[in-house]
């Protein structure tokens, strides 16, 4: 199948997942364009890894619904071609050799690519005779992500991938996770809870907390209709309508405050500082932690009380 | 699929080899051994007028030791099970490798199915190979002794066990899926199938087929062709008569000529202060005394001519109860999952 260069890679509707009591994802409404390469960001325990195994299909929603690439996941053979997952730890067969786990891979799909991964595995610098037991957390990583990569899906899903690298192994493997999503031309989704990996690669944000997604968009837009605003105390308590309040703090006589708004920052009567990346999502992780947790829209922020 | 299904059993596959190789060779031993004193007490019974103290001790030179085969037999099922059938989905959701593999572009009902029928087969293979040089091996004893019937021997001959290994494998694979550890499930699943082994003979395999009735009065001789008298509550009964050509699936207690129980007080006076009477055989007195009260058993039985279709509709229940797994199986992967 072609991909669709309109058809949402992922369209989430009401899109829950409750274990017992606990809810591990609540009320998800998400569409995600295609072409991008998607940041998941939020705290350990936030409902990252439950959206994105809810996406590949590995486990089923509460309620709600939830279709990725035009389908529902992992439908059928056909449509787990099209997608490529890389598990939290990324686990591999501990007792198969490198070489093993390609011809796995060539086994296991029709759409398998297997000089792109006889040519990375040779690139990463990885022995085909090895056992994957033995190899180095980003090896494995690696390893994991060739597998993924080479049977050419029209989307990839990274659950944490990076966490447990090194600074050195997680450079690299970025590096080639990039690399892929060039080549393949695939779109991606990448979680993770270091916002400086996520700002590295991702060219689109999800901002997940306390099971709810908080903000959603292209980084660029999100940075163009997010300010920071400095005014003297009590000049914030009253902001104009179409400016949605994310976060304030009062230090001495100043307020200081993010807010979202599409009004232009020269038309904005007070002083305007750029934000950064981080500071925006802290602001929402900040909201979302001491706020009350009111839903909120996937686009649209609700001002403080 | 059939490639990666292999290279995940071929360890497991290879020591199962290794077992059957021993096995086939003492089985093979065991068989010409058997022949060889088959022979040798023919030869020796054709100079004497009546062949049977012959072949009766022919047969008790092997009979326990065939017995003790029949039981080690069941334990290679459950053994099966344990180790070829639990592990297949339990290591996998314990390893999280289920998350690498089950995104390969196989989906997951496929990947159960033929994992488990490639197992299920290597099972069989090894079972039948087992049961058919048991068969041949135990040929003449079975022969002579004329029990094959019996619970034990039943399920250590011909097609039956062929079921039992399905069966074994695939409850393990589902138990594993089910338990998601692999130690739990493998000793889940040792114990399940001794039960079910145990469970089948004693309840199911007597009903296949509508039982025949006899009633048996129990003289002085009957009763000294027991195999034992009364039972560890102390009630009037029988143990191990025999009928000729057939597999005795139920005695009642001893009965009266009205057809009411024989009360315990008059079976214990018999049993603990028989009048002497100086009779012979294996109970003596006791015998003579039972005798002389009029009684009898009523005795449910199968006879050795449904042998064959027993065989069958047992390997047959195995193999559907073997499918109704699977099918719950593939059910059960793809709702509850991860």
């Amino acid at each position: 199948m072609p991909p669709n260069d309109f058809q949402p890679v992922l369209q989430a509707k009401g899109l829950t997942k409750r274990y017992g009591r606990r809810m591990a994802l609540t009320d998800c409404t998400l569409t995600i364009p295609p072409g991008r390469v998607i940041g998941l960001v939020g705290p350990n325990g936030a409902g990252k890894s439950t959206l994105l195994q809810l996406a590949c299909g590995l486990i089923a929603p509460t309620s709600g619904s939830l279709s990725v690439l035009g389908s529902p996941p992992a439908s059928n053979a056909a449509h787990l071609a099209r997608v490529g997952f890389v598990a939290q730890d990324t686990p591999v067969y501990a007792s198969f050799t490198v070489a093993d786990h390609l011809r796995m891979g060539a086994r296991l799909n029709p759409s398998w690519d297997q000089a792109l991964a006889e040519r990375r595995i040779a690139q990463i610098g990885l022995n085909l005779a090895q056992k994957a037991g033995r190899l180095s957390g980003g090896q494995r990583a690696q390893l994991a992500l060739t597998i993924a990569a080479a049977k050419r899906p029209e989307l990839l899903i990274f659950d944490e991938p990076a966490a447990a690298l090194d600074p050195l192994a997680r450079n690299g493997f970025l590096h080639t996770l990039m690399e892929f999503v060039a080549e393949l031309g695939a779109s991606a989704v990448l979680s993770s809870h270091l916002l400086s990996d996520v700002e590295r690669v991702c060219d689109y944000l999800i901002v997940l907390c306390d099971s709810r997604v908080q903000v959603v968009g292209d980084v660029p837009d999100l940075l163009a209709s997010h300010h920071l605003v400095v005014a003297p105390r009590g000049e914030l308590d009253r902001l104009p309508a179409e400016m949605d309040l994310i976060r304030i703090e009062h230090i001495d006589g100043y307020s200081r405050a993010i807010v979202r708004t599409t009004t232009p920052s020269e038309q904005i009567p007070w002083t305007v500082e750029p934000i950064t990346l981080e500071e925006l999502v802290l602001g929402y992780m900040t909201r979302a932690a001491g706020g009350p947790t009111a839903p909120v829209g996937a686009t649209a922020g609700e001002g403080l009380r | 699929m059939i490639w990666m299904s292999w290279r995940q059993f071929r360890v497991q596959a290879l020591v199962g080899l290794a077992g059957l190789a021993l096995i086939t060779v003492y089985l093979v031993y065991l068989g010409v051994d058997i022949r060889d004193a088959y022979d040798a007490y023919r030869t020796r019974c054709q100079s004497q007028v009546d062949c049977g103290p012959a072949m009766t001790q022919f047969r008790s030179d092997y009979e326990n030791t065939l017995l003790f085969i029949a039981a080690g037999f069941t334990l290679i099922c459950a053994i099966i099970g344990t180790f070829w059938g639990a592990p297949l989905v339990a290591r996998e959701l314990e390893a999280g490798t289920h998350r690498l593999v089950w995104n390969q572009s196989v989906t997951r009902r496929r990947w159960l199915l033929i994992k488990l029928m490639l197992i299920a087969l290597a099972s069989m293979i090894m079972v039948g190979t087992i049961s058919g040089l048991l068969t041949w091996a135990a040929g003449p004893v079975d022969q002579v002794a004329d029990d094959r019937f019996s619970a034990l021997v039943f399920g250590a001959r011909n097609v039956a066990p062929l079921g039992y290994a399905a069966f074994a494998v695939t409850l393990g694979a589902i138990l594993g899926l089910l338990l998601r550890r692999t130690l739990p499930a493998m000793a889940v699943t040792f114990l399940a199938v001794i039960v079910v082994q145990f469970a089948v003979p004693n309840l199911i395999r007597p009903q296949f087929m509508p039982t025949e009735k006899l009633t048996m009065s129990m003289t002085a001789a009957a009763i000294n062709q027991a195999r034992s008298l009364g039972s560890i509550t102390g009630a009037a009964v029988v143990n191990g008569l025999d009928v000729p050509d057939a597999w005795v699936t139920d005695t009642s207690e001893l009965r009266t000529a009205d057809g009411l129980p024989l009360s315990e007080e008059k079976f214990n006076e018999c049993f603990n202060n028989p009048p002497k009477t100086g009779a012979t055989g294996t109970f003596g007195d006791t015998a003579a005394c039972l005798g002389q009260l009029n009684l009898h058993v009523d005795i449910a039985y199968q006879p050795n001519g449904r042998y064959w279709p027993f065989q069958w509709i047992e390997t047959a229940m195995y193999l559907a109860l073997t499918g109704l797994l699977l099918v719950f199986g593939r059910w059960q992967i793809q709702r509850r999952v991860s």
